[in-house]
């Protein structure tokens, strides 16, 4: 098991390595100088001439991305212009809403889609699985900023019971915290749940065709005990891989519901550093998330050791 | 009948509705098992013997099953149990083993883990008795060290100790019957006879009725004391072993005897095979249903299904012609003699 | 059974070829309109397309003239789907809207697929190049797509050109994997092994024999992915980094009609029926299609 972690973590650094690469050379695609168009039209050449020098756009290519990686091994992940902090600071000032709405929705959608895959799947063919199965689909074909437009109409106009936008921290109580979330959760989670709902399906039917469920009824187990205890926790394992790759769709999606319903969250955070040019937050928030997803994905590989043991000890 | 039958299979009858509408897949099966009788259930893939095994255990989903007939157990009919009566009896009272040792273990569980369910749910034994008797059942099957075993899981032990590990499992509850479904096909050939050993000694020492299901006629010869060849979901002949192989009825019967490769045989010569393929379920011929493959077929048997007729020794056929050609045998015999 | 194969003559295995080829041909045809979810999916796609070539014909209005008199009016006889907050017909942009999303996610479905099959193909079948590509994709693959796609549109600007390519480079691994994973599968097969030991060329292997084994995986990936072009399209859209404004996009439409939400829902309810009608189109097409071409999820009920 300590060797198959290892190897799992050694064999992050190359894609670590093309991450960074891409995220520095983000910034050397802009057409023209990325000083100039950074400061904008008005900006004296001396002013740009300063901002050159400081983000080292002088040196040469390979010494700057040295540079740059030198800094973020470091935590310098630069600093916002606009905002005159440090990246990392302006990131963590806005991670809260984000993280409290992406979990929430996930939170929130495992529980509702997994039941209830498990129950299409063993319905399989009948019109409770169907009637499931359509939702699933129609909140697959929902993108999550849609259903948060709908969502503020419906409970906007008709319903007004729930805030339509704005955000209380969690310091404020977490009634008042969750009450600004749920309808925002509500439009993330559908999607994550309607994925889920369709893979935990497919899955327990893969399951439910397999010889040791057949060795499970035979025993004369309780069909309750065959479902939950000998089938669902060999189905779990792709259920298992979905939820890491879903973690980037709803990043996706809480960037886009963050805007709908005026969140300070990391999507906040994006869009405005993309209207004010500010690269350097750009390149910090990217680069960030996607080590996130990395550690994440990596979580759920060494979680495959805990729920398979197949994994725990094939590469002991 | 009375008592002395511990299983009786009376007219079973299965049908599967499908897509296409409803296919009869055991249609009509009868037969018997006794205490301490090995009784084989042979046929082609496709022939209705697994699912007359399944029916028996009602392992089938019954949203898209319907039985008719009889199966009695014990002198109780076990098509009208409830579901709830089927799980003390399952795994306790008839248990099963299946083709497939490599599959049938549930992968992320440990053998011991598998083996104690069985027993903790039946005996009602707190967890430590149980895997002590578990480790007792792995012992009787013969497998080496199971206290060490038992913590293993499936993926980390060979397959034909995953299939005693399955007979261990099957056997922990002491039932009265053991279906095996095909137990050694998937194994090596060294392997096939040491499980089949273990089936008959634990047999022996149980006093169990086995149904072994097979397609291997040499398995047959080994193990079973009596035989019933099934074809497209009906019986066809029933018979004890040694009458079975050395004075088979049925042409169908005949022919997959004559295919088997003999040690001693002419080495040139090709090796018997019945023309065609079995007809789908769906396309069930209207006479005798071998009769489209039959070499002796008349115009009767296209038109006319035969019935199972009783013959002398308790052996059974289903055929048209089997006096005809019992004659043309003896004669035959008779001139290759002069 | 071998005596009799050979007692046939070659006229009749060539004429009991082509029979049972086309008895399986007829048996798809059948099954593709027994199949529901394909039905429905190719009447709602065939729908969307008519709209986007005919509707703006159609219509008396320019998606672009404003009339400022005519500002936020409700759907009526005259402006089927109501004005929008410059008073331009909503039915006008929605229609060429649908030119526009239709276009960026075929645009970005054709793209991927070719450039992923090649990528997938290659890297199946050479395992130093697989290691060096999969590698790239795992990297591009750790950007949540929407993420990737505005940075990209951040740095080429906003032009439906970039649209395209910000798509483009977020899906192309996920084709890629897929193709990759097909083709490793079909790579195994005995007759590949055949194959190499006669001396067949690479080439010839890879795309005359692996090729055809994975077309169906990858068809089913790429409607899929123009369903999430689609969505990203009209979420860089909706965030202002998409389709720039004037011209209409489902995206932008609905950016202009979030600010005005509670007073002409219209400019959210119209747009959003054709990228929910959309986007279902082409996931009922993708799971149908999915459920014809594999025979696994084929198995009847028993």
């Amino acid at each position: 098991m300590k060797a198959y972690i290892i190897k799992r973590v050694l064999s992050m650094i190359p894609v670590l390595f093309l991450v960074a690469i891409f995220v520095f050379f983000l910034i050397h695609f802009i057409p023209g100088d990325p000083a100039s168009v950074m400061l904008g039209p008005d900006a004296t050449p001396e002013e740009i001439d300063n901002l050159r020098s400081e983000l080292g756009l002088n040196l040469p290519i390979y010494q700057q991305f040295f540079q740059w990686t030198a800094n973020i091994l470091q935590g310098n992940l630069g600093t916002s212009l606009y905002m005159n902090m440090p990246v990392l600071e302006a990131f963590i000032s806005h991670i809260g809403p984000t993280l409290s709405l992406a979990l929430l929705a996930q939170g929130v959608s495992v529980l509702i889609a997994i039941p209830i895959g498990v129950l299409a799947a063993r319905k399989r063919g009948t019109s409770v699985d169907s009637t499931f199965m359509l939702i699933a689909m129609l909140g697959m074909s929902i993108p999550s900023f849609l259903l948060a437009l709908i969502l503020m109409l419906v409970f906007g106009v008709k319903l007004q019971i729930l805030p339509v936008a704005g955000y209380e921290s969690l310091s404020s109580g977490i009634l008042n915290h969750l009450k600004y979330l749920i309808l925002p959760a509500l439009s993330l989670g559908a999607i994550q749940a309607a994925v889920i709902t369709r893979m935990t399906r497919t899955s327990m039917i893969d399951i439910l065709s397999t010889n040791y469920i057949k060795t499970a009824r035979a025993k004369g187990l309780r069909e309750r005990v065959v479902i939950y205890k000998h089938a669902f926790r060999n189905a779990f394992i792709p259920i298992l891989t979905i939820l890491g790759e879903t973690f980037g769709s709803l990043i996706t999606g809480a960037v886009v519901t963050e805007t709908v319903f005026n969140l300070p969250g990391i999507g906040q955070l994006v869009m405005n550093a993309i209207t004010r040019r500010d690269y350097a937050v750009i390149q910090g928030t990217i680069l960030i998330i996607a080590l996130t997803y990395l550690t994440l994905n990596l979580l759920i590989d060494l979680l495959y050791g805990v729920v398979d043991p197949r994994v725990r000890l094939n590469r002991k | 009948m009375g008592n002395q039958y511990l299983l009786e299979v009376n007219e079973l009858k299965t049908v599967f509705s499908s897509e296409s509408g409803p296919v009869t897949a055991v249609d009509g099966v009868t037969f018997n098992v006794k205490h301490g009788e090995v009784l084989g259930l042979v046929g082609e893939s496709g022939c209705g013997k697994s699912v007359t095994a399944e029916s028996i255990m009602r392992l089938l989903n019954e949203k898209h099953t319907k039985y008719d007939g009889e199966i009695n157990f014990n002198g109780r009919n076990l098509l009208s149990l409830t579901n709830e009566e089927m799980l003390g009896i399952r795994g306790n009272k008839i248990s099963m083993i299946f083709q497939d040792a490599m599959t049938s273990l549930n992968p992320v569980y440990t053998i011991g883990d598998q083996i104690a369910e069985t027993i903790m749910i039946h005996q009602k034994m707190k967890k430590k008795e149980a895997y002590n008797k578990a480790i007792d059942m792995l012992k009787l099957t013969g497998i080496p060290s199971p206290e060490k075993r038992i913590h293993e899981y499936p993926h980390e032990i060979s397959g034909g100790m995953r299939q005693r590990v399955m007979i261990a499992m099957a056997l922990s509850c002491k039932p009265s019957l053991l279906i095996a479904d095909e137990p050694t096909t998937a194994l090596d050939v060294t392997i096939q006879a040491q499980i089949l050993d273990v089936i008959n000694e634990l047999k022996e020492e149980l006093n169990m009725g086995v149904i072994m299901i097979t397609h291997d006629l040499g398995v047959v010869a080994e193990v079973c004391t009596r035989v019933v060849v099934m074809y497209l979901g009906q019986v066809i002949e029933e018979a004890d072993v040694d009458t079975l192989f050395s004075s088979p009825l049925h042409p169908y019967t005949k022919g997959l005897l004559k295919s088997i490769p003999k040690i001693d045989g002419d080495r040139n010569k090709k090796l018997h095979t019945i023309n065609g393929v079995v007809p789908s379920l769906n396309n069930i011929p209207n006479g005798c249903r071998f009769a489209p493959r039959c070499t002796y077929a008349t115009e009767e048997c296209l038109n006319e299904a035969p019935l199972l007729q009783v013959i002398k020794d308790n052996q059974k056929v289903r055929c048209w012609n089997y006096r005809q050609l019992l004659k043309e045998e003896v004669q035959n015999n008779a001139t290759t003699i002069i | 059974m071998e005596l009799k194969t050979t007692a046939i003559d070659n006229v009749n295995i060539s004429k009991l070829k082509n029979k049972t080829k086309l008895e399986r041909r007829r048996l798809l045809v059948k099954r593709f309109l027994f199949n529901k979810s394909v039905l429905i999916g190719t009447i709602i796609l065939l729908f969307l397309t008519l709209f986007a070539l005919f509707a703006p014909l159609i219509t008396p209005h320019s998606p672009l003239a404003m009339e400022n008199a005519n500002r936020l009016q409700p759907p009526s006889s005259e402006h089927w789907f109501g004005t929008d907050n410059f008073g331009r017909d909503l039915f006008s942009r929605v229609a060429n809207g649908a030119q526009v999303s239709l276009t960026v996610g075929l645009s970005v479905a054709v793209i991927t697929a070719i450039v992923g099959l090649i990528i997938g193909l290659y890297a199946s079948y050479y395992s130093l190049l697989d290691h060096i590509l999969m590698r790239v994709c795992d990297a591009l693959m750790a950007f949540p797509d929407i993420l990737l796609a505005v940075a990209i549109m951040a740095v080429l600007g906003p032009q439906p050109v970039n649209v395209v390519i910000a798509v483009t480079l977020a899906k192309i691994p996920v084709v890629a994997r897929v193709v990759r994973s097909s083709s490793l599968v079909v790579k195994e097969q005995t007759y590949i092994e055949a194959l190499k030991s006669q001396g067949a060329s690479s080439w010839r292997i890879i795309w005359k024999h692996i090729l055809p084994n994975i077309l169906s995986p990858l068809i089913v990936q790429v409607t899929y992915i123009f369903a999430i072009a689609i969505i990203l399209e009209a979420s860089l859209s909706f965030l202002g980094a998409g389709i720039p404004a004037p011209n209409p996009s489902w995206g932008n439409i609905l950016l202009d009609g979030k600010i005005v939400i509670f007073n002409a829902s219209w400019m959210t309810i119209f747009p959003g029926m054709f990228i929910v009608f959309a986007v279902l189109g082409l996931n009922l097409f993708g799971d149908g299609l999915r459920d014809l071409l594999d025979p696994h999820s084929n198995k009847s009920i028993k």
